[in-house]
């Protein structure tokens, strides 16, 4: 009863609505007797780790704050954080601090539920100078109207297996996209795949298509006009299906793969590169077969079938990818939240996130000291060039309509074909969807 | 009929006001709220306040019938619903008679049946998932490479999960309709001199009409509405062979955020809910004269 089950929810929704419709904002100073609530992704590869720094930031924060609590709630998926942040923005009431992913900030923006930090807000929070200022790209549409404070940096890169390439005489991965996939095709023989793709991911394959088109000049969306059927865009599907149809570099078994699969792919040793994977796979592959074979590096900039950069395109190593916290506008502990958020952000506390979680700092001050650190050169790199997606409100539907593609190409990709004439109408389709997304979001 | 009038004066309606309250906060008021969305243009930018959202009219109707593949979906949904009935009504039946008469072991089979009932639908459809990899047990075991979780073969994919983890529901129906037939029918029959296919044929079957025939509406209901399953089985975006309506209007609220276009949807599969509810209403009462 899904229909039934969806309007109970709006209906106890409206309920809560109506008995929390005048929220106001109070506190400061002594924080006893407050709890502050946080929602936070859910870290499934450090599950201990995160519990453990739970209780650390709490008792730290209550010495700081006179006793206020802080009370941490997780979510387990992009789907389960969207869910909860609606019924709680619907219900005006909810956590006070929220954690999103950079890319939903700006339909968060769009809901106008949080609060847009004014400059002594900022002040609050230790200042806007405090962060890396390519951190701050998907904190809002402008300076003067930003929501997303920086709290993590988790730039994509690639990983790759350095005993493979070092038989095949390869001496690094190489900086265009036609350049790796002809270095996969040499990488390519029995019981060994150039690339490990995870065709089946709900949200890798919009981020190859989306830094494919940005290097080629097409941005997707620019002044609320959507270029989704662009050329060059079609172009980014035909590479990155054709790595398994055509190029047959993948493993065809991709098809039906997660992220997490292509990972253990690669970490088994039957793929030369895996590309699109953040610091986080670090974990699962210092435990994998590879251990100690395999380094990162940044992925291509140069868009497929072009040897150099065009000249309207942006080398983009990566999405601007992370986490921003923002502050509920129903809270009733703003200060409070600002005091938690200016603790986190600061360089002892990220350099704790960092040791523990491996996600970099968007704190400058800390940044500065690894960029010294070899191991980490190619992470950093790619955090300093990667390219902020476009700030809409309708970004998650475009979002999803670049993935519908995808999952739809999926039966010929298993057939081993990309059908020029069914991806085009696909992209059609996605380019329409995307348009009339955007076409509401001038409101 | 006249004796059915005379006492209606004295019965107690007001006791039914607890119940008609729970009713109308449970069912009623959700279903307005419903109403109410379906005709607002509500999505991101303004559901913070969507009791001012701007009014749609019917903009939501035409559009999700236009625009969307709502249409699409609700053939999906129709067609594998249909089947998987079809398929699990004589499963669920043959089993309830296999399991009527005491056997060794009849505890043990009749608890095996229901495991798939009881498995919670989210647990079916990561189980499922993992058989119906490209490299998972299922192609291993048909020596195959076939694609199921997209592509033509996912709609029978999920008509056989569907089937597999509904099945039991007929047969607990069926079981229980067994049990209610009187046993003197049976030894009357014996006594004509009847064998075993035509007591079935003259007497178990046609009493079990009316559990069967309810047991396969409510089956059917619960497999038009499904949504764990389809959502675990195949992830969002769907697959557009097995784009079921829950899902779709999942997508378009959650996904989408297009709350009123969702809340069409949603009245749409009310409707379409609405003609086999009727159908099992009516039954409901026939059974009792």
């Amino acid at each position: 009863m899904i229909a039934r089950r969806g309007i109970a929810v709006l209906a106890g929704a409206v309920l809560l609505t109506s008995i929390t419709a005048c929220s106001s904002d109070s506190s400061s100073g002594d924080g006893a007797g407050k709890t502050l609530n946080v929602l936070v992704s859910a870290n499934s590869i450090y599950p201990q780790q995160q519990k453990d720094w739970f209780a650390s930031v709490s008792a730290k924060f209550a010495e700081q704050n006179g006793g206020a609590k802080v009370s941490f709630e997780t979510f387990a998926s992009p789907n389960d954080e969207l869910t909860k942040i609606q019924t709680a923005v619907l219900a005006g009431q909810g956590p006070d601090v929220y954690s999103l992913g950079t890319t939903f900030t700006p339909t968060a923006y769009a809901t106008g539920a949080f609060v847009e930090l004014s400059a002594d807000d900022w002040g609050k929070v230790g200042g806007r100078d405090r962060f890396l200022p390519s951190t701050l790209t998907l904190s809002g549409p402008d300076a003067t109207h930003e929501v997303g404070i920086p709290f993590t940096s988790r730039p994509f890169v690639m990983a790759y297996n350095k005993d493979m390439l070092a038989a095949a005489g390869i001496d690094k991965p190489a900086d265009t996209w036609d350049g790796l996939a002809a270095q996969a095709k040499q990488l390519t023989k029995p019981g060994q795949f150039g690339l490990a793709v995870a065709y089946g991911d709900g949200f890798d394959p919009w981020k190859f298509i989306w830094a494919m088109s940005v290097q080629a000049g097409n941005p997707l969306v620019a002044d609320g006009k959507a270029s989704l059927s662009d050329p060059v865009t079609l172009k980014a599907y035909q590479t990155y299906l054709g790595w398994l149809a055509n190029d047959k570099v993948v493993d065809p078994a991709a098809v039906g793969w997660k992220n997490a699969q292509a990972i253990a792919a690669f970490g088994a040793g039957k793929a030369a590169f895996l590309p699109m994977v953040s610091a986080t796979s670090k974990v699962t592959l210092d435990k994998s077969a590879v251990a100690g074979k395999y380094a990162y590096a940044i992925m291509p900039t140069v868009p497929p079938g072009q040897s150099a950069l065009p000249a309207n395109g942006k080398a983009a190593t990566s999405i601007l990818s992370g986490d921003n916290l923002v502050v509920a506008k129903y809270s009733k502990n703003k200060d409070l939240a600002y005091a938690l958020i200016k603790m986190l952000t600061s360089a002892e506390w990220q350099e704790t996130y960092y040791k523990t979680f491996g996600e970099l700092p968007t704190n400058a001050e800390y940044a500065k000291t690894l960029q010294g650190d070899a191991a980490l050169a190619a992470i950093v790199d790619s955090s300093s060039k990667a390219v902020g997606t476009p700030f809409s409100g309708a970004w998650s539907q475009v979002q999803l309509a670049l993935v519908n593609v995808v999952v739809q190409s999926v039966p010929n990709l298993a057939k081993g074909k990309v059908d020029d004439a069914a991806l085009q109408a696909l992209l059609a389709k996605a380019q329409s969807d995307a348009q009339a997304a955007l076409d509401k979001a001038k409101k | 009929m006249s004796q059915a009038t005379g006492r209606r004066g004295r019965i107690p309606w007001w006791m039914l006001v607890p119940g008609g309250l729970l009713m109308i906060v449970v069912i009623v008021v959700p279903l307005l709220a419903a109403v109410q969305i379906s005709l607002l243009d509500l999505d991101q930018y303004t559901f913070r306040e969507w009791l001012s959202a701007p009014f749609a009219g019917l903009a939501n109707y035409t559009g999700a019938l236009r625009d969307s593949s709502l249409l699409h979906a609700v053939w999906v949904s129709l067609g594998y619903s249909v089947i998987v009935t079809v398929v699990t009504v004589p499963i669920g039946v043959a089993a309830a008679v296999a399991t009527h008469n005491a056997f060794r072991g009849r505890g043990l089979v009749r608890s095996v049946f229901l495991i798939p009932y009881v498995l919670p639908a989210f647990v079916v459809g990561t189980i499922w998932r993992i058989i119906l990899q490209p490299q998972g047990i299922a192609n291993q075991l048909l020596h195959g490479d076939g694609l199921w979780l997209n592509g033509p073969r996912s709609f029978w994919a999920l008509v056989l999960v569907q089937a597999w983890s509904s099945w039991p529901l007929i047969y607990l129906l069926a079981l229980a309709g067994l049990q209610s037939i009187d046993p003197l029918l049976h030894e009357a029959a014996a006594l004509d001199g009847a064998g075993w296919w035509a007591k079935l044929r003259r007497i178990v079957l046609p009493l079990l009409r009316g559990p069967v025939a309810l047991a396969a509406v409510i089956a059917f209901l619960h497999d038009l509405n499904a949504f764990t399953l389809p959502f675990v089985l195949f992830g969002v975006p769907a697959p557009r062979d097995v784009e079921v309506l829950p899902v779709l209007t999942y997508v378009e609220s959650f996904q989408n955020f297009r709350f009123g276009v969702s809340a069409a949807m949603a009245i749409f599969s009310l409707i379409l809910v609405l003609v086999p509810l009727v159908g099992y209403l009516r039954a409901v009462r026939l059974e009792k004269p």
